[in-house]
């Protein structure tokens, strides 16, 4: 055997011992653990397993998008916490992005008065933390006026310390929900076709509207009108939809800070576009808002959405925040449910395979979304 | 773990060749001593009467009372305890992991932590009941009123629940929203984002006392939903630390009984009118190798802290900015509940 | 306002020219410019009005505060309760050691943006020396000082310390799973890859609670240590697995001919990474760094969710008393920029550096 094929044996097995190595220290760390969490348990006199679920907690909470009751188990619970997670993670999703590409694109305005504007705000909701701001908020909103001084415009839109209140569809909570998965259902349509950016847009809002309007008249109950505007009864507002002072405070706090982060995401893609591109444009003698729309932002597309895509999954991680104000997400429910019921470890396991896979999800979408982008630009 | 330590302290006993009848120390008592401190449960901000911060930034009330009285009974030192500031969901998790020794928090003996929590409860030192506060500008004086309204109530306690069940009890229609930190529910309800408060009796007492600007503005409605015994909670498993706990409250009641304060302690420690303060005060041996301590915990305690009666009156009663009635948190023989065992 | 400086037209045309290209071209623009700059200056007014010209400075003034009396912002309630929101539950007469020691760890990060320091040895010499110092001061018992246990920490130096520490562990932790997450060997890569998707999947809450919940529970007893180290452990990991990231940027960047080059002039594997490779790759992932700092300082104030007494939560505690609870408003303005002057400015200066690279590449 040559000198450089020992050596090279010798570095195979260097690097065989180190995996080992590795693999067995894992192993032990997990096994340790493992049978660490079993003695103290048990010292404790606590049991572990996942029966817990099946019993009802007898403890209510602040917003659901379902019925409840208190007679429900710990399972049904903690899914109505899954389900406002994803819920204020997707609305918050959708408006971030509304919000910062309008924002990302005044940063990258001609006009120095927009783009003055714009910079002012980017620089004043990115620097200041989170959960801060959601505080800071939420102290405000407390403080509005109570539902009988309701601050409201033309007696349909009521804005009060509990929340706010809008005219809505006659439809059950069903066939929202169905109206919401059509919604984003058409969204995902729209994007796999290669129609261009504004067309999707337009087809978009268009036919979510046109689906609410049909299931109105379709599927209202028997003798409701098609709209029902709030009232103000007793000690709350009855008819319409009510959104909690907590989600508008999630929501709001979220948007503001996210599409700040967006904007930056989206100056910086258009920032990559070639000069001469937009250059070009102007010589055919395009509109501005064709410029934009044809050339600069497909092309920025490509650099945006690989960042925009980890935005996402971080709008997602921040729901987490709403157990700073009561808002009943997922963790808050799981931080209630392990006082509740002292099933520390199962909950905790619940908590995060759920979050692994709502981001692994959107992971997926964002490359998906990526490849789409990258074929449409050859 | 505590397996392993009580086979440790038991062959410490063993080594120090103490007569047989004396107890095993109580593990969580022995790591106490090692550290030196007492890891009390606080709050995450104030909980006026049992738990609050005051403007030197030092922990007071009830229930720190109660711990830097359990502190001198085993250290000797009022002061040798560390308070850590704990949310009302958090107790349990922080008890269960060893960040505290023991919880005195305002908290309920149930059944649920008696047996799947895997708590242990010490004497009841404390009786309150869950109860409403509303907005006076409501004009309701019962739950049943509260119909369509919204209820805030603090996060991953008793109240949570026995609330909750009330109202679904009586078929109330309402909006539960709940906080995990009693200044954010505090300054919830203050801002008028809920109707009504649902809370332990004293507090509601205590918070229209003092927090809100006019008393007069708020009604705690009739509905008395529970009573309830509050206690010291501790891990299960160790069976003596239970011990030192409840002879610490029972010390602190027999103390007031027996009309032991703070001011006359040592006068009564030297001529105890009776064998029972003798007793107790440790003038005669005997009351701490029982549990493990020195036979003078607790006279130095009451030196430290004085008797139940005066924590109560310092934090809560008649030397408080709050000035609660005693109520049926009294001795059994001034028409209260609270009594001690007795002291043989 | 770097960036407008950056697009800023060359020094040959003057204010009105530009003004006239970039804000009144048309008539509509020109309407459009106008209405816009009327609402900031709005808005610039009645923020000046109310926290300068109307606003209420010394405690002793109170009286002066509240609804009906046309004051502005009341300052007062932090002219009163400053101390509990800097310091926190620190003990009153100690409050200078809590000063100096955030003024170490200030310094420190300062001290760190000048070029001069960019060298692997001088940093980590200033980062040692600045904890320690902050350390030191806090705890006192080596200095011959009152002893302060870290659970008496808190307020603005206790946000300090956190950041301080994870960013100290985070560094190191960071470069070792970016240098796994490279390695040939296949179990070392998929180990680093595992936990960097995990953490990263997580959210940070959900990371620190279980670190300051969990990990009690499934570590022995004489493993556990205090809370607050076990947070910091947690934090540091989810700084790491960032970094980690960052780092492997930084890698990507360099030709793998490099390497190569190393190995035929015959130095080993690590000779070859720490004296070639990694100072480069340092220099790349330099702007990213920062603004992982940055991420890193904002969200330091999710702890009050576990119950640490940071600057949020003592903010909460400054207007938590019946006295002060009408002017919410002010103590988180307060604190607001107290966070927004220390992320802005890291955050300016790391957008300097990134023009500064890009200008010294082309």
């Amino acid at each position: 055997m040559s000198k450089a094929d020992e050596l090279r044996q010798r570095a195979k097995r260097r690097k065989i011992a180190i995996q080992a190595g590795l693999i067995a220290l894992s192993a032990l760390v997990i096994l340790g653990a493992f049978t660490t969490a079993r003695t103290n348990l048990e010292a404790q006199g606590l049991t572990s397993g996942f029966g817990f679920l099946e019993r009802s907690t007898g403890w209510d909470y602040s917003f659901s998008l379902v019925p409840k009751t208190i007679m429900d188990p710990y399972s049904q619970t903690l899914f109505v916490g899954f389900l406002n997670t994803l819920f204020v993670g997707f609305i918050a999703i959708f408006l971030t992005t509304l919000f910062g590409f309008i924002i990302g694109t005044a940063r990258d305005a001609s006009n120095i008065a927009i783009k003055t504007a714009a910079t002012v705000y980017v620089q004043i909701f990115r620097n200041i933390p989170l959960i801060l701001q959601l505080v800071f908020l939420y102290a405000v909103l407390i403080n509005l006026p109570g539902p009988r001084q309701a601050m409201s415009m033309a007696d349909t839109i009521f804005l009060s310390n509990r929340g706010l209140m809008l005219p809505g569809l006659s439809v059950t909570p069903g066939v929202a929900v169905a109206l919401l998965l059509a919604s984003i259902a058409l969204g995902v349509v729209l994007i796999s076709r290669k129609i261009p950016l504004i067309h999707g847009v337009l087809g978009w809002v268009g036919g979510s509207i046109l689906m609410c309007i049909v299931a109105a008249i379709a599927m209202r109950p028997e003798g409701a009108t098609l709209v029902t505007i709030p009232e103000l009864k007793g000690l709350r507002f009855r008819g319409g939809i009510t959104i909690p002072i907590e989600l508008v405070g999630m929501i709001v706090a979220i948007t503001l800070y996210g599409s700040a982060y967006i904007a930056e995401v989206v100056r910086g893609g258009l920032a990559q576009v070639p000069k001469g591109l937009t250059e070009a444009g102007q010589a055919l003698g395009l509109s501005k808002g064709a410029i934009w729309s044809r050339i600069k932002m497909p092309m920025a597309l490509r650099s945006i959405i690989p960042p925009l895509g980890n935005q996402w999954i971080f709008m997602m991680k921040a729901t987490t925040i709403g157990v700073a104000i009561g808002f009943s997400d997922l963790f808050y429910i799981v931080s209630i449910s392990i006082t509740q019921s002292g099933q520390t470890l199962e909950l905790i396991a619940i908590l995060a395979g759920a979050f692994l896979l709502v981001n692994g999800g959107l992971a997926v979408f964002t490359n998906w979304l990526n490849a789409r982008m990258k074929l449409k630009a050859h | 773990m505590f397996k392993e330590m009580s086979l440790k302290s038991v062959a410490a006993a063993a080594l120090a060749l103490l007569p047989v009848t004396a107890v095993a120390e109580s593990p969580t008592v022995q790591q106490i001593k090692e550290r030196g401190t007492l890891l009390c449960s606080g709050h995450n901000g104030s909980y006026f009467g049992f738990v609050e911060v005051n403007d030197k930034n030092e922990w007071k009330g009830l229930d720190i009372d109660l711990c830097r009285a359990l502190t001198t009974a085993i250290l000797g030192d009022p002061n040798a305890n560390q308070i850590v500031p704990l949310s009302w969901a958090q107790r349990f998790p922080a008890l269960q992991s060893g960040d505290v020794d023991l919880i005195i928090k305002a908290t309920g003996w149930t059944m649920g932590r008696d047996t799947e929590l895997g708590l242990q409860f010490s004497l009841p030192y404390f009786f309150g009941g869950t109860q409403f506060m509303a907005h006076g500008d409501l004009g309701i004086t019962e739950a049943k009123d509260l119909d369509g309204g919204t209820i805030c109530v603090e996060a991953g306690t008793t109240i949570e629940r026995i609330a909750a069940n009330y109202l679904s009890t009586l078929g109330v229609e309402h909006t539960m929203v709940s906080y995990e930190s009693a200044a954010e529910l505090r300054a919830a309800y203050v801002a008028n984002r809920c109707d009504a408060f649902a809370g332990w009796g004293p507090n509601l007492a205590v918070l229209r006392a003092t927090e809100i600007d006019n008393p007069d503005a708020h009604v705690i409605l009739n509905d008395q939903l529970s009573s309830e015994p509050i206690s010291a909670a501790m891990r299960q498993g160790d069976e003596e630390f239970v011990d030192v706990v409840n002879w610490m409250l029972a010390a602190m009641l027999i103390a007031e009984e027996e009309g032991v304060t703070m001011a006359n302690v040592e006068d009564m420690a030297a001529n105890p009118p009776n064998p029972k303060v003798a007793r107790l005060l440790g003038s005669e041996p005997g009351m701490g190798e029982r549990l493990g301590l020195r036979d003078t915990w607790a006279r130095e305690m009451i030196a430290a802290v004085g008797n139940f009666g005066e924590v109560y009156d310092r934090n809560l009663g008649a030397n408080s900015p709050y000035k609660l009635d005693r109520g049926l948190n009294n001795l059994w023989s001034h028409g209260g509940v609270l009594y001690a065992p007795i002291l043989d | 306002m770097s960036d407008l400086s950056v697009t800023a037209p060359t020094k040959f045309q003057s204010i009105t020219q530009v003004l006239k290209k970039r804000a009144f071209p048309t008539p509509t623009q020109s309407a459009l410019s106008i209405l816009v700059f009327g609402v900031l200056a709005w808005l610039a007014w009645s923020l000046f009005d109310w926290a300068i010209l109307r606003a209420i400075w010394s405690a002793e003034n109170v009286g002066q505060c509240g609804k009906g009396t046309g004051a502005g912002a009341c300052w007062a309630v932090i002219d009163a309760r400053h101390r509990l929101i800097l310091f926190g539950l620190y003990p009153f007469d100690q409050h200078w050691r809590s000063t100096l020691a955030a003024v170490a760890i200030i310094a420190t990060v300062v001290i760190s943006c000048i070029p001069l320091m960019w060298s692997a040895k001088r940093i980590v010499t200033l980062w040692i020396v600045g904890f320690a110092t902050y350390y030191l001061l806090m705890e006192g018992s080596l200095l011959g000082l009152q002893q302060v246990t870290t659970d008496g920490w808190g307020g603005l130096s206790l946000t300090l310390f956190l950041f301080s520490s994870v960013v100290l562990l985070g560094m190191p932790m960071g470069l070792g799973l970016a240098l796994m997450r490279r390695s040939e060997m296949p179990f070392v890569r998929g180990f680093a890859v595992v936990l960097i998707d995990f953490v990263r999947s997580l959210p940070l809450l959900v990371t620190l609670f279980t670190a300051a919940v969990v990990i009690p529970i499934i570590l022995p007893s004489w493993l556990e240590g205090d809370k607050i180290w076990r947070v910091i452990v947690a934090f540091a990991l989810f700084f790491a697995c960032y970094q980690a990231e960052v780092f492997r940027g930084g890698f990507q960047a360099i030709p793998k001919g490099q390497f190569e080059a190393g190995q035929a002039l015959g130095l080993t594997y690590w000779q070859t990474l720490g004296r070639i490779v990694l100072p480069q790759v340092f220099r790349h992932a330099l702007p990213s760094t920062i603004n992982m700092v940055v991420i890193t300082f904002k969200e330091t104030a999710l702890v009050i969710i576990i119950g640490f007494f940071d600057v949020m939560a003592s903010a909460k505690a400054a207007f938590g008393t019946g006295e002060w609870a009408p002017y919410y408003l002010e103590v988180y303005v307060f604190v607001a920029l107290i966070y927004w002057l220390f992320i802005f400015s890291l955050g300016q200066y790391g957008e300097y550096l990134k023009g500064r690279m890009a200008i010294s590449e082309r």
